[in-house]
């Protein structure tokens, strides 16, 4: 009777997930963004969401929840009810601030799924153009004479781990000094506070055009397109100091799979078109095509990756 | 040349379609605002503050800074026509306007004191527009020592000149850092008094603490102190606006020495419109021939302080936009706009957002020419507005303000928040403690602190970061005076009789 029952339950569950794959969405769908309106992520969404409501027929709505690095906005989507309606796009902050915000509400492995990386920023590392580093071989020689001031752009964001990640692996002696937001942290590259600061393109931007801070090296294996004469970290011979800022979808644990499949085929349909792609380019978005199982992989060893580099510089103890 | 690009950048923002609306929105709720004794500025902005969340940055603060600068025209009306001040820097503006609409000259004081105020802002606007890009470019190079000596002159400035008792004005600016202070810490993440609730992470809704103390402490203390009034509207027809050539004659250096003081105790951080009102009105008394006349319905009386508080509502904007350090409570909440729109404030910021600075500052002429309109040919509205009862009026009130902190985070715990401030609010009325200070420690403390801890660690945890910069160390001198004079001053002020309205310094 038991097997009857489990059985029957079975077959409903799988008619209904069978029914939601065609029918999905069938009311709005919110998009949470853990970050204010106007800022990068946020834009990024903005520019995404027309595309999905056209392929769904169905209104998308932005919800900015800003707060604590992201995770006001992160634990929100963990405790949501897991009907599809609710997901987040969030940034590689979602595997960096668990490593250094230790009683966070929930579990970034278990509460939520990864469902697609949409694409990535790069960083580089800049210092101010009258410095006298006129490459990163000279800042990291000096900095072993006398530490340096790196700035960042908050405590457990991804500037920050760029920059510990960069001095693990270079032998660089610098002491972090937080800024709150990227904008802070560049004017104190052009005053000279700090001494070096690894930056998103977008970030350095004008500045960087206008030549009052000076780009070292991109943070990883190559070189990136908007600045093709700077060179990479690798061939400068500081290997594994890659980081990028991606951003990706998440959706509340118990959501169901069919649906996560289909969000992420409809997410990657989307960034394949033409006219999209045109639009983000310019920002310095490259962007992905990527499968629910590859992107929790990659989350999966980035939380573990960043968790251990906290520990090891003593970041929080 | 560049100057003039910016000026027409700034014409071209200002008078896109959407802009004009939201502006010429701005100065008519700043209006009615001021028109309406018991509802201040600060209040005003706190409530409408939520609803600017879906607009452009640029237009969010054309807007909020139209009911700024618009309170202050639309006070005087009230002043004038009732006696009781719009906002506290019309205070002044009742001993000799409404001794001169006793007189039956109500009129003639009202359309004065428009002039005198289109005189001062201009003036402010014109300084504004000339030295906030000269200052931000100097401010470039302020580090974080620079940063922490000026927000904590701001603090002790605001806390010892604006109010009445220095004492109770910093008891108020340290429950307000008290309050900035919950939250994450920026620097290690540690959590500050969150009782794991997870919607105060982020610290306390600057929202729901300014329409808690403000607004719903406003309304409750309104509730039996304001009436509706009884005016003859009689006097008050468009043909008997015209003043006397000797009513001319008067104004016009009053007009001229209100602007100057105006403009000066505008930038100063703690000062702002009110005390540029009080000291104009005292200076034109003292300077004046026949000093008798003023309290009796002499028009340098209504002209000094109108020209000043206006010219002091424009250069507030100085500071909070070249350096990003707000001088008044307002002012932070404009730079919350700010922060909230993903913009940092600071020195950098005339640069990266050319459009929003030039666009706002183009914004305040036009506003002002609407101002002009709103408040010569249409002054017999505003009349009639001083008649709605209140208990029609301000429950209204109250229930924007519950709907505008819910859908400020989509939290009921903003409500509550405001519930909380607004007893809070409510006591501190009672008690006489000055509701700005708490407002400006909320919002520099946190500042403060992060920079106060950077500095330390830039100079590798030596004090005297502060006071061996040049910059720093200057700022930190005067502090000191401030400080000194703020105690002084507090001490004769306790030997002097109460003032009912020094604890009411909204501004």
């Amino acid at each position: 009777m038991k097997n009857i029952i489990t059985a029957f339950a079975l077959s409903i569950g799988m008619m209904t997930s069978g029914l939601v794959q065609s029918a999905y969405p069938d009311g709005p769908v919110t998009i949470v963004v853990p970050y204010s309106p106007s800022g990068n992520t946020d834009v990024f969404v903005r520019h995404v969401a027309p595309y999905l409501e056209k392929i769904w027929g169905q209104t998308v709505v932005i919800d900015n929840k800003p707060g604590g690095g992201s995770m006001v906005g992160t634990a929100y989507v963990a405790n949501a009810k897991p009907d599809g309606k609710t997901f987040l796009v969030t940034t590689s902050a979602f595997v960096t601030a668990p490593a250094v915000q230790l009683d966070l509400p929930f579990d970034s492995r278990k509460d939520l799924i990864p469902v697609a990386n949409v694409g990535y920023v790069s960083y580089i590392l800049v210092t101010n153009a009258n410095s006298g580093f006129k490459n990163l071989q000279e800042f990291v020689a000096a900095s072993k004479d006398s530490p340096k001031f790196a700035a960042t752009a908050g405590l457990g964001t991804t500037t920050h781990f760029a920059i510990e990640q960069f001095a693990a692996a270079s032998g660089a002696k610098v002491d972090v000094v937080h800024y709150k937001g990227g904008g802070p942290a560049v004017v104190s590259i052009m005053n000279g506070e700090a001494d070096i600061y690894g930056s998103s393109v977008s970030s350095a931007g004008k500045n960087l055009k206008a030549g009052k801070i000076r780009p070292l090296a991109v943070l990883g294996d190559e070189r990136i397109k908007a600045l093709p004469e700077v060179p990479s970290t690798r061939e400068l011979g500081y290997p594994s100091t890659e980081i990028k800022q991606w951003v990706g979808v998440f959706a509340p644990a118990g959501t169901d799979p069919a649906i996560i499949k289909k969000l992420n085929a409809d997410i990657n349909t989307v960034l394949r078109d033409e006219k999209l792609i045109a639009k983000l380019t310019p920002l310095d978005w490259t962007l992905e095509q990527s499968t629910p199982g590859g992107f929790a992989k990659q989350v999966d060893v980035e939380l573990t990756k960043w968790k251990r580099l906290a520990a090891e510089k003593g970041i929080k103890k | 040349m560049d100057f003039f690009q910016n000026l027409m950048l700034g014409l071209n923002v200002a008078l896109s379609l959407n802009n004009l609306f939201y502006c010429f929105l701005g100065v008519l709720i700043g209006t009615v605002v001021g028109v309406i004794p018991g509802l201040g500025v600060l209040a005003a902005i706190s409530m409408l503050f939520p609803m600017t969340f879906g607009l452009e940055p640029t237009t969010a603060l054309i807007m909020l800074a139209g009911i700024w600068y618009g309170t202050t025209y639309g006070g005087s009306t009230a002043s004038i026509l009732l006696n009781l001040p719009g906002t506290p820097a019309n205070a002044i503006t009742c001993l000799d306007g409404f001794a001169m609409a006793k007189q039956g000259r109500g009129a003639v004081a009202l359309f004065m004191t428009t002039i005198a105020s289109f005189f001062g802002a201009t003036v402010g606007i014109i300084l504004l527009t000339l030295f906030t890009p000269v200052i931000a470019e100097y401010a470039l190079n302020f580090r974080s020592a620079e940063y922490f000596s000026l927000m904590l002159m701001g603090l002790v400035a605001a806390s010892t000149i604006s109010s009445g008792s220095a004492i109770r004005g910093f008891a108020m600016v340290i429950l307000g850092i008290l309050i900035g202070l919950v939250g994450m810490d920026s620097q290690t993440s540690t959590l500050r008094y969150t009782f794991g609730v997870l919607g105060l992470l982020e610290g306390v809704s600057l929202i729901a603490l300014a329409m808690g103390v403000f607004g719903v402490a406003e309304i409750i203390m309104s509730v039996r102190r304001v009436r509706a009034a009884d005016i003859d509207p009689e006097t008050l027809k468009l043909r008997a606006i015209w003043p006397t050539r000797d009513d001319v004659n008067r104004s016009w250096f009053p007009m001229v020495r209100g602007s100057s003081i105006g403009s000066f105790f505008g930038t100063l951080p703690g000062t702002g419109p009110s005390i540029a009102a009080f000291l104009s009105y005292a200076i034109e008394k003292r300077i004046s021939r026949s000093p008798k006349r003023f309290g009796n319905g002499a028009i340098e009386g209504i002209m000094a302080p109108e020209a000043a508080n206006n010219a002091a509502d424009q250069t507030a904007f100085i500071p909070t936009l070249s350096l990003g350090v707000p001088g008044s409570a307002t002012m932070a909440l404009m730079l919350g706009v700010l922060m909230i729109h993903g913009i940092a404030p600071g020195p950098s910021m005339i640069t990266d957002q050319p459009e929003l600075f030039w666009g706002l500052i183009m914004s305040f002429w036009i506003g002002n020419i609407f101002l002009l309109v709103l408040n010569i040919p249409l002054i017999g509205l505003w009349v009639r507005l001083l008649t709605i009862p209140y208990h029609i009026l301000y429950p209204a009130v109250l229930v924007f303000i519950c709907i505008g902190a819910y859908t400020s985070g989509f939290s009921e715990l903003y409500v509550w928040m405001v519930f909380f401030f607004g007893v809070l609010g409510f006591l501190m009325r009672v008690l006489d403690f000055p509701g700005a200070p708490l407002l400006l420690g909320f919002v520099l403390g946190p500042l403060m602190e992060e920079h106060f801890r950077r500095a330390m660690l830039l100079s590798r945890g030596d004090f005297m970061t502060f006071f061996d910069r040049p910059i720093s160390g200057a700022i930190m001198a005067l502090t000191g005076l401030i400080l000194v004079w703020g105690i002084w001053s507090g001490q004769t002020y306790k030997n002097k009789t109460a003032q009912n309205e020094s604890s009411n310094d909204s501004t």
